[in-house]
C-alpha cells in the first residue's frame, strides 16, 4: 500500500535538490511505492550509521573510546528502515547495541561519539556511556543493557499512546538472545492481550553473544516461531534490505495505529565485528562472514539506488558529505572536555538533586 | 616492654613526666632513675621496670598523662620487637629486628571508668572533659552504679557556683601593678583538690577549746631527755593524735568515706598529718594504723613523715590509705582554722596554737581565774556522713582525753 | 474526621488522586474486578473503569516495565506488586531500570510512578509471602521509600507519593490492613521525608517503622506505667528521603537509641540509622545503641513461631528494662 514517504530525519542537513532522472534515461521501475525522496533518506541513514560505527571502531583502536562498545556494523538496514518509517513522535527502545538506532532517530553524531568517548558533549553528559544512548527529544527512549528489560518498558510507552489515543507507536529493538529471557514472554503476552501499539523487532544476527542462537533455542526462528504463542503472525524478513525493512515497518505501524495491536518482526542480519569491541569473533565458522559480507546492506543499497535511476554523483556525493560530517563530529567531540566532576552529584531526582536525607 | 605512668596515690588519676634521665639507645636498669614524675603532691623518681635499652619515648617532659598510659618502650635483654609495630623511625632503627613477635596489648585507661569500674559513655566523657571533672568522684545512678549523663549534669548543677569561680571571666592582670606567678604543679594540684573537695562535701566547722595543762606537765617532765634521746622535740601534736585515735574507737563514723549513698567506715585508723613545705606547698603523709601505736611511736612517725616530706623522700604508699587528717596550723600561731577535708575522707581536724589564757576554774570554794595552756581543736566534717551532734560528741571526747588522761604514766 | 481502616485508606488515596488527575492509572494482579487480594483497592474499578484500572497477567516484570514505560511518556501509573517478596521477581526493573534511568541519561528521563506492595509478616503465610523488604529498596539509589503505620499516614503519604515526580516504593504492612484510625476529611496530602514524634519521654528514644510503630507505642506506655521509664517514640515513615534531623534531635535528647525493625537482622533499615547516630551525635550517646529486630532467618509459618520471631511489644519492654538504665 502506498503511504506518504517519511521526511528526512530532523537535525540532518537537507538533501540537495531532488535529483533529475538518471542521465542514462532508464525508466522508473513500476510499483515504486517507496519513492526517491525516501530512498535517499534511507541511504543517508545507512551512510551515517556505517561511517559513525566505523569511526567508533577506529577510535576504540586509538584508545579514545574506553570501556566496551557494541558495534552495529552490518545492522544498518534494520535501523534505517524502521527509523525512516517512524513519525517524529513515535518512540524507540533498543539494547546496548544501540548506536545505530539512536543515530537513525536523529541524535547528533557528536552526541553519540562524545558519549562513547566520555566527553561533556555526549548525549548523556558522559553519565551513561555506550550502552545507554538516549535522546528523549528525538524519541530515542533509551538503550538498555539488561537483556529483555526494555520490552515491557516499550510496551508501557505503547500503553500511554493507547490511553491517550495519540496514535503514537512504540518500537522495540532487541537481539535473538532476548527471545529466550522471561521478560520477552511477559511483554509479548501482555502487549497482545492489551492490543498495544508496540512493534517488537528482533535483529537476528545468528549469535547470542558468542553462542550460535540455534544451539540454545528450541525453535528455528527465535522470534518468528514464537509469534504464534501470542496469537501473532510469523514475520521473518531479510534485515539487510532497507526497502524490505521499510515496507514491513510501515505495515506494522499501520496495524498498530489502527488499534489492531502489536507485531513481532524477525530481521535476519549479521554483525561484521565481534559481539563487542573486545571480541574478534573467532567462534564463527570459516566462510560465514564472507558470505554475509556479500549481503552487506550498504553496498547493496548503493546498487539499489542505481537500479532506481539515482545518479552516481548523487549517491557518491551523499557518501562524501556524510563522511565529512562524521569527520567534523569527530573533531568536535575530541575537542570536548571530560565532564565536570560536579555532574556526579546531580540528576538522581526530578529536582536535579541526589540527596537522600535532610 | 611498656613503661607506664605509675599509680601515684589512691585518688590520683594522672601524672606529669617532669624530666627524662635517659635518651633513646641508652642502657636502662632497675637501679637507675629513668624519669621523674610529679603528681598529686609528690615528685617521684621512677627506675626502669627491667634491665635493657630505651627504645622509644612516647610522652615528653612536661606532658601529663593518665596513670597506666605507656610513656616509653624499652627492649629487655634478649627481647625482639615486631618490625613495623607502630614505632617511630628512630625507634625502629634502634630495635633489634626479628621475624615475629607477640603483639602488645593496649593498657586500659583507668581515666575512662567511673568509681565502679564501668566504662564512661561518650556523653559522659564529653562532659567530664569539658568541665575538668574526676568521674571517679561523681556518684552514678545507672546499672552497677554506672555514671550517667544526668548524674554528671546534676553534679555540675550542684557545683555550678564553684565551677564559675574556678573559671572566672578572663581578666587582664598584666602590667606594672602586678607580678604574675604561674602555678607550679603542686599548686595546680592543690587548687584542683581543694575546689573539688568543697564542691563534693558540705563542710561544717565545729570547734572545742581544750585545756592542755596535764599534757604540758607530762611533756615538760620528759622534754629534755626526749630531745637528747630522739634528736627532736616532743610537741603537742602526738598527744592530740593519740587522743584522737582513742576517740575514734568510740566515734568511728568520723573515720570514713562516702560511696554513693553508703558510709564506708574504715576499720583502720591511718592518720594523715599535713606538712607545710616552707610555704611552697602542702603534703599529708599517712601514718598507717596510728591507733596501734604508742605515743612515742606516733611522735616518731609524725617526725619521720614531716622530715621525708621536706626532703622529698616520700613514696607512693605514703599517700595511700589515709582515713582521717590532722592539719597542725598551731605551729603558725593561729587561733582557729577551718580546714578543707582531704577527699575521700569525711572529716579533718585543725589543731591551732596553744597559748596561755586566763580560764575560769571551779573549786569547792567558788570560781577563780587561773592561767592555763589552751588551744582550739576545730573539725571540718562532711555533713552527708554525720551530723553536728555526733561531731560535737567526738570532739568533746577528744578534749576529755586530752584534759584527763594520765599522760605522765603514758610517757613513763 | 472519619474512622477508616488502613486498607480503606489505600483505596481512598488512589481514588482521590485518580479523580484529580486523569493521567493517574493503576495496574496489577487482581486489583480491579476483585478489589485486590487484600481488598485494599475496593471500589476503584467500579468508579474508574477497566481503562484506568487494569488487571494484568501474572507478569511482574511486565507490570513494572509497563509502569516505567508509561511514566516515561506522560502517565502517572500506580503499579501493585501483590506481595513485596515478589519484588525479587522483577527486581531488575526496580533496581537497574527505574532507579537508574534518570541518572544514566543525564536527566532526560522522568518517571513519576508509584509501586505499592503488601509487605511483612504476621499472617502465617510462610517465608515467601511474609518478609519485610523495604530495606532492599532503601539501598538502591534513585528510589524513594515510604512505609506508613496508620490509616491517616497511608492516605496522606500515598497521595504525596502519587504526586511525587520521582519513583516511589510504597510499602503497606499487610498486618496493619485491618487496623482503624482517624483520617481527616477532604483532600489529604502529606509530605514525604518527614518523620513523626508520637510520644515524648526523657529516658530512651525508640525509633520504629510501619507495623513496629504501634508495638513501640504500646511498649512505651507499659514502660511508663510499670517501670517508670519514659520513652520517646519516633515513627520514621519515610526511609528515603530520611528525616535525619528529627531522629538525631530526638536521640540527642535522651542519649539512648533503640530501633525496632521487622527486617531480618542484617542490613535492616535500623542499621543505617544506628550508623548515622553513632557518626553524627556520638558525643550525645549515654549508652550503647540497641536494635530490636527479627532474627536473621526466613520467617516460620506457625502462629507461635511467627509471633515469637517478630519483635513484640512485650519483647521491646523486656529488652529496654534489661538494658536501658
Amino acid at each position: 500500500m502506498a503511504t506518504k514517504p517519511k521526511a528526512a530525519a530532523k537535525g540532518r542537513a537537507k538533501p540537495k535538490a531532488a535529483p533529475k532522472r538518471a542521465a542514462k534515461g532508464k525508466a522508473w521501475i513500476a510499483n515504486d511505492d517507496i519513492g526517491e525522496e525516501t530512498r535517499l533518506a534511507l541511504w543517508r541513514s545507512l551512510l551515517e550509521i556505517r561511517h559513525v560505527e566505523q569511526r567508533a571502531y577506529d577510535l576504540f583502536l586509538q584508545n579514545l573510546i574506553k570501556g566496551t562498545s557494541h558495534l552495529a556494523l552490518g545492522h544498518e538496514a534494520v535501523a534505517a528502515g524502521f527509523a525512516i518509517a517512524m513519525e517524529k513522535d513515535d518512540w524507540s527502545f533498543c539494547t546496548y547495541r544501540g548506536h545505530h538506532h539512536t543515530l537513525a532517530r536523529g541524535a547528533s553524531m557528536e552526541g553519540v561519539l562524545g558519549e562513547l568517548m566520555g566527553r561533556e558533549c555526549g548525549l548523556l553528559q558522559g553519565k551513561g556511556g555506550s550502552m545507554h544512548l538516549t535522546s528523549v527529544e528525538h524519541g530515542a527512549m533509551g538503550s538498555y543493557a539488561i537483556i529483555g528489560a526494555h520490552l515491557p518498558i516499550a510496551m508501557g510507552a505503547a500503553w500511554t499512546s493507547q490511553y491517550k489515543d495519540t496514535g503514537q507507536v512504540s518500537v522495540c529493538f532487541f537481539g535473538d538472545g532476548t527471545t529466550n529471557i522471561g521478560a520477552f514472554h511477559e511483554a509479548l503476552n501482555m502487549a497482545a492481550v492489551w492490543k498495544l501499539p508496540v512493534v517488537f523487532v528482533c535483529e537476528n544476527n545468528l549469535y547470542m553473544e558468542y553462542t550460535p542462537i540455534k544451539d540454545v533455542t528450541a525453535v528455528h526462528n527465535p522470534a518468528g516461531d514464537r509469534a504464534a504463542s501470542y496469537g501473532l503472525p510469523k514475520i521473518v524478513i531479510d534485515g539487510n534490505d532497507a526497502d524490505e525493512v521499510y515496507r514491513t515497518a510501515q505495515t506494522a505501524f499501520a496495524k498498530a495505529r489502527a488499534g489492531d495491536g502489536p507485531s513481532l518482526i524477525e530481521c535476519l542480519t549479521y554483525r561484521h565485528s565481534g559481539h563487542s569491541r573486545a571480541d574478534p569473533g573467532d567462534y564463527r565458522p570459516p566462510g560465514e562472514l564472507e558470505a554475509w559480507l556479500k549481503k552487506d546492506p550498504v553496498p547493496r543499497y548503493r546498487d539499489r539506488l542505481a537500479e532506481f535511476g539515482i545518479a552516481q554523483d548523487v549517491i557518491d556525493g551523499m557518501d562524501a558529505e556524510v563522511l565529512a560530517q562524521v569527520d567534523e563530529a569527530t573533531e568536535v567531540s575530541k575537542a570536548s572536555p571530560p565532564p565536570g566532576l560536579d555532574l556526579i552529584d546531580v540528576d538522581v531526582w526530578a529536582d536535579g538533586g541526589t540527596s537522600w536525607r535532610n | 616492654m611498656d613503661v607506664i605512668m605509675p599509680q601515684l596515690g589512691e585518688t590520683v588519676s594522672e601524672g606529669t613526666v617532669s624530666v627524662w634521665h635517659k635518651t633513646i639507645g641508652d642502657a636502662v636498669s632497675t637501679k637507675e632513675r629513668l624519669f621523674d614524675v610529679s603528681s598529686d603532691k609528690v615528685e617521684m623518681e621512677v627506675p626502669a621496670p627491667a634491665e635493657g635499652t630505651l627504645l622509644e619515648i612516647r610522652v615528653g617532659a612536661g606532658v601529663t598523662v593518665p596513670v597506666g598510659e605507656v610513656v616509653a618502650i624499652i627492649v629487655r635483654e634478649g627481647e625482639v620487637i615486631e618490625v613495623g609495630a607502630g614505632l617511630s623511625e628512630a625507634a625502629e632503627e634502634a630495635a633489634p629486628k626479628a621475624a615475629a613477635a607477640p603483639v602488645r596489648e593496649v593498657s586500659v585507661k583507668s581515666a575512662n571508668r567511673d568509681a565502679n569500674g564501668n566504662p564512661l559513655s561518650p556523653a559522659v566523657r564529653r562532659l567530664v572533659a569539658e568541665n575538668s571533672l574526676d568521674p571517679v568522684a561523681i556518684a552514678g545512678s545507672g546499672l552497677n552504679g554506672r555514671l550517667k549523663k544526668k548524674d554528671v549534669l546534676a553534679h555540675l548543677n550542684s557545683g555550678a557556683a564553684v565551677r564559675s569561680a574556678l573559671k572566672p571571666a578572663p581578666l587582664d592582670f598584666a602590667g606594672e601593678d602586678t607580678e604574675v606567678i604561674p602555678f607550679n604543679n603542686l599548686r595546680k594540684l592543690t587548687a584542683e583538690h581543694m575546689v573539688r573537695s568543697k564542691a563534693t562535701s558540705p563542710h561544717v566547722l565545729q570547734a572545742v577549746e581544750a585545756d592542755f595543762a596535764r599534757v604540758a606537765r607530762a611533756r615538760s617532765g620528759v622534754s629534755a631527755a626526749w630531745k637528747k634521746r630522739e634528736g627532736f622535740s616532743l610537741t603537742y601534736l602526738p598527744f592530740i593524735a593519740k587522743a584522737l585515735c582513742e576517740a575514734v574507737r568510740e566515734f568511728p563514723h568520723v573515720n570514713a568515706a562516702i560511696d554513693d549513698e553508703n558510709l564506708v567506715v574504715f576499720r583502720r585508723v591511718n592518720l594523715a598529718i599535713a606538712v607545710d613545705l616552707d610555704f611552697d606547698g602542702l603534703v599529708a603523709p599517712v601514718i598507717k594504723d596510728a591507733d596501734q601505736m604508742s605515743l612515742q611511736e606516733l611522735a616518731r612517725a609524725i617526725r619521720d613523715g614531716s622530715e621525708r616530706a621536706r626532703t622529698n623522700q616520700l613514696k607512693p604508699e605514703d599517700f595511700t590509705g589515709g582515713t582521717y587528717t590532722i592539719s597542725n596550723s598551731g605551729v603558725f600561731g593561729t587561733m582557729i582554722t577551718a580546714p578543707i577535708i582531704n577527699q575521700p575522707q569525711v572529716a579533718i581536724l585543725s589543731t591551732d596554737a596553744i597559748t596561755k589564757k586566763p580560764v575560769v576554774i571551779e573549786t569547792e570554794d567558788g570560781d577563780t581565774i587561773g592561767i592555763r595552756p589552751v588551744g582550739v581543736l576545730a573539725q571540718s566534717f562532711d555533713h552527708r556522713a554525720i551530723d553536728g551532734a555526733y561531731s560535737a560528741a567526738f570532739l568533746n571526747r577528744v578534749r576529755d582525753i586530752i584534759q584527763t588522761k594520765d599522760w605522765a604514766a603514758v610517757l613513763a | 474526621m472519619a474512622e477508616l481502616t488502613y486498607r480503606e485508606a489505600v483505596a481512598e488515596a488512589i481514588a482521590q488522586e485518580m479523580r484529580r488527575d486523569e493521567d493517574v492509572v493503576f495496574l496489577g494482579e487482581d486489583i480491579g474486578a476483585a478489589g485486590g487480594v487484600f481488598k485494599a483497592t475496593v471500589g476503584l474499578f467500579k468508579e474508574f473503569g477497566p481503562v484506568r484500572v487494569r488487571d494484568t497477567p501474572i507478569s511482574e516484570q511486565a507490570i513494572l516495565g509497563a509502569a516505567m514505560g508509561s511514566a516515561m511518556t506522560g502517565l502517572k501509573p500506580i503499579a501493585e506488586i501483590m506481595f513485596s517478596d515478589f519484588l525479587a521477581v522483577c527486581w531488575d526493573i526496580v533496581a537497574n531500570e527505574i532507579a537508574k534511568a534518570r541518572y544514566m541519561t543525564g536527566g532526560q528521563m522522568s518517571m513519576p510512578l508509584v509501586i505499592r506492595t503488601a509487605n511483612g509478616g504476621g499472617s502465617r503465610f510462610g517465608a515467601q509471602h511474609s518478609q519485610s523488604v523495604e530495606n532492599w529498596a532503601m539501598m538502591v539509589p534513585g528510589l524513594k521509600v515510604v512505609a506508613p503505620s496508620s490509616p491517616a499516614d497511608v492516605k496522606g503519604l500515598l497521595a504525596a507519593a502519587i504526586r511525587d515526580p520521582d519513583p516511589v516504593m510504597f510499602f503497606e504492612q499487610k498486618s496493619l490492613y485491618p487496623i482503624k484510625g482517624f483520617v481527616p476529611d477532604g483532600e489529604l496530602v502529606d509530605v514525604l521525608g518527614t518523620a513523626k514524634v508520637l510520644r515524648d519521654g526523657g529516658d530512651v528514644t525508640i525509633v520504629a517503622l510501619a507495623a513496629m510503630v504501634p508495638r513501640a507505642v504500646k511498649a512505651a506506655e507499659e514502660l511508663s506505667a510499670q517501670h517508670g521509664i519514659e520513652a520517646t517514640v519516633v515513627d520514621v515513615r519515610s526511609l528515603v528521603p530520611l528525616d535525619t534531623q528529627t531522629i538525631l534531635r530526638e536521640v540527642s535528647k535522651t542519649g539512648r537509641l533503640v530501633t525496632v525493625e521487622e527486617n531480618p537482622r542484617l542490613c535492616g533499615w535500623g542499621a543505617e540509622i544506628a550508623s548515622i547516630v553513632a557518626d553524627e551525635i556520638f558525643w550525645d550517646l549515654d549508652g550503647p545503641i540497641m536494635r530490636i529486630t527479627t532474627p536473621h532467618i526466613p520467617l516460620p509459618a506457625a502462629d507461635e513461631l511467627e509471633d515469637a520471631t517478630m519483635p513484640s511489644a512485650e519483647r521491646i519492654v523486656r529488652e529496654i528494662v534489661e538494658n536501658i538504665d
